[in-house]
């Protein structure tokens, strides 16, 4: 396994930018404006992509700059453009009604980190990796997606929502880039594709929202239609 | 051990002379950035010797609460230094009193000193003052532990001297992401704990009255004190966060004259450098609604846990 043997400096430099992305996927929990999601989210994906650039130059995986060339322009450009269109078209700026403050929420997020952290933990130590930036990688990978579970269940614009679910998408990515770099190009390009189809689908469930239940908020969604 | 002595007296002193003088200095890069003219570097100087030539007034409901505030909150304020590294990388004689958590008490026991003086006058304004105080406090408590956690386990050990040294010895220990963090959460704390915006409590407007609020019943000399305390709290933290997380380097190794000086003349550059991005939090922020201090604080607690689980990795 890569991640097991690597240069002290490198695995700090990994280290770091795994952080970083983790950092903006607070930063995201932690803001009212839906402009300020999609730019941390654009930032990460940022983020990841130098991570997977890095990876591949250190790990000599050389298909690894395509995918990252790959996620810098559909998860850094394509997607938030995307999505960008959509909140320009709903004149929603913001969430209105909380349900969990973001001070709350960075707080609960905190403790997602700690719980993910004593996850990678075991995990690691049962693999024999304790300490090595693999179960950094491990604790990333789980916070962001503990991250993403709690902005899918905590916000309740359809934006949030999508937005949410694509912090959960990066995490695994993220931590598939550390863990598995040699991971199949087919299966990665494969991801991204699944990835647009997502946001077109939410595109549509939006339009559809606004065009039947008259706003996009989740929690005008109350009646079971069968 | 004579020399250790007078080192040890020499880092109270610089605390307690040059305090003011920090506090001028940001009042007045604060006023230049704003294009004004300011009120001058040393006007701080100024408002503690017309303070100290002023009558003290005292109200009928005071009791003795109101006179021991400004004393013991000076006195802590003239204790901590003893325990941090202020001018030299070495323990001196009774350094050993407290560790990082000890220093952190002696801090608060002042804080908590003048919110009972706050109260003890039985004027709305103090008890608004220390309402919202301890508030800020309940708010500013759990990061500030979180942050002392981090530095323990990233330097295993709560001495700051044993962090200093661990910092300048190993770069790769300096640019670990848990060093960086710690370094943010700290930040957060210190604009909090400094009455700087978003949190900026020293104002004479009611709205956002804290610090000022507390102390309103003061005049004369007792008022001085505490103005006097406050800037030496000022001056304390910037020397914790520069000294012991920012800047670890430019102590004196050995105690020599020549060195001390050296190490005063570094920490003018450091409180510079610290100051300067003080200066810029302030311009580029707006105060934040009172209900909304807990973005900050929490955002700084966040960092803190990011420092903790950094450090479980290295």
């Amino acid at each position: 396994m890569l991640a097991a043997h690597l240069d002290p400096l490198v695995s700090s430099v990994f280290s770091l930018m795994a952080i970083a992305s983790l950092v903006l996927a607070f930063v995201m929990l932690g803001s009212r404006w839906l402009n300020n999601y999609l730019y941390a989210f654009a930032a990460e994906s940022w983020m990841i992509a130098t991570l997977s650039a890095a990876v591949g130059y250190y790990g000599g995986y050389p298909e690894l700059y395509l995918i990252a060339i790959l996620t810098a322009l559909f998860r850094g450009l394509f997607l938030p453009y995307l999505v960008w269109r959509i909140i320009r078209r709903l004149n929603v700026a913001r969430e209105i009604h909380e349900i969990l403050q973001p001070s709350s929420a960075l707080v609960v997020g905190a403790f997602c980190v700690i719980f993910a952290l004593a996850v990678s933990y075991k995990v690691g130590s049962s693999l024999g990796l304790a300490g090595t930036v693999a179960v950094l990688a491990l604790t990333v990978m789980l916070s962001m997606k503990l991250i993403g579970f709690l902005m899918l269940a905590v916000r309740h614009e359809a934006l949030s929502q999508i937005l949410g679910l694509l912090v959960l998408e990066n995490g695994i990515f993220l931590g598939a880039q550390i863990l598995v770099p040699g991971m199949p190009l087919f299966i990665e390009i494969v991801i991204l594709f699944d990835l647009l189809i997502v946001v077109a689908c939410f595109g549509v469930l939006v339009q559809y929202l606004v065009a039947h239940v008259g706003s996009t908020s989740s929690l005008e969604l109350k009646r079971l239609v069968g | 051990m004579l020399r250790a002595t007078l080192l040890q007296i020499g880092q109270v002193l610089t605390v307690l002379l040059l305090a003011p003088l920090l506090q001028g200095a940001i009042v007045q890069f604060e006023e230049r950035v704003q294009q004004a003219q300011g009120p001058g570097l040393l006007q701080p100087y100024r408002d503690l010797w017309k303070l100290f030539h002023k009558q003290i007034v005292i109200p009928d409901t005071a009791s003795w609460i109101y006179w021991a505030a400004p004393f013991v909150a000076f006195t802590a304020m003239l204790t901590v230094p003893i325990l941090i590294p202020v001018l030299t990388d070495f323990p001196l004689p009774l350094s050993d009193m407290g560790d990082i958590l000890g220093g952190g008490l002696i801090l608060t026991l002042g804080s908590f000193m003048i919110v009972l003086a706050g109260l003890d006058s039985g004027s709305a304004y103090g008890g608004i003052g220390s309402s919202r105080a301890v508030m800020l406090g309940i708010l500013a408590e759990p990061a500030l532990i979180v942050v002392f956690v981090g530095i323990t386990l990233l330097a295993k050990s709560m001495l700051p001297f044993v962090v200093n040294h661990l910092l300048v010895a190993e770069p790769a220990v300096y640019w670990s992401p848990a060093h960086l963090f710690l370094i943010t959460a700290f930040f957060a704390l210190l604009l909090a704990e400094t009455d700087r915006l978003p949190i900026h409590s020293s104002t004479h407007i009611e709205v956002y009255m804290i610090e000022e609020a507390r102390i309103l019943e003061y005049s004369g000399p007792l008022l001085a004190l505490l103005k006097w305390a406050s800037m030496m709290k000022q001056f304390i933290l910037y020397v914790i966060f520069s000294n012991v997380l920012l800047l670890p380097w430019g102590l004196s190794r050995k105690g020599e004259a020549l060195d001390v000086l050296g190490s005063v003349a570094a920490l003018a550059v450091k409180f510079l450098i610290v100051a300067l991005a003080v200066v810029f939090a302030e311009t580029a922020q707006s105060r934040l609604r009172f209900y909304r201090y807990q973005e900050l604080l929490a955002a700084s607690f966040v960092f803190g846990v990011l420092a903790i689980i950094g450090t479980q990795l290295s």
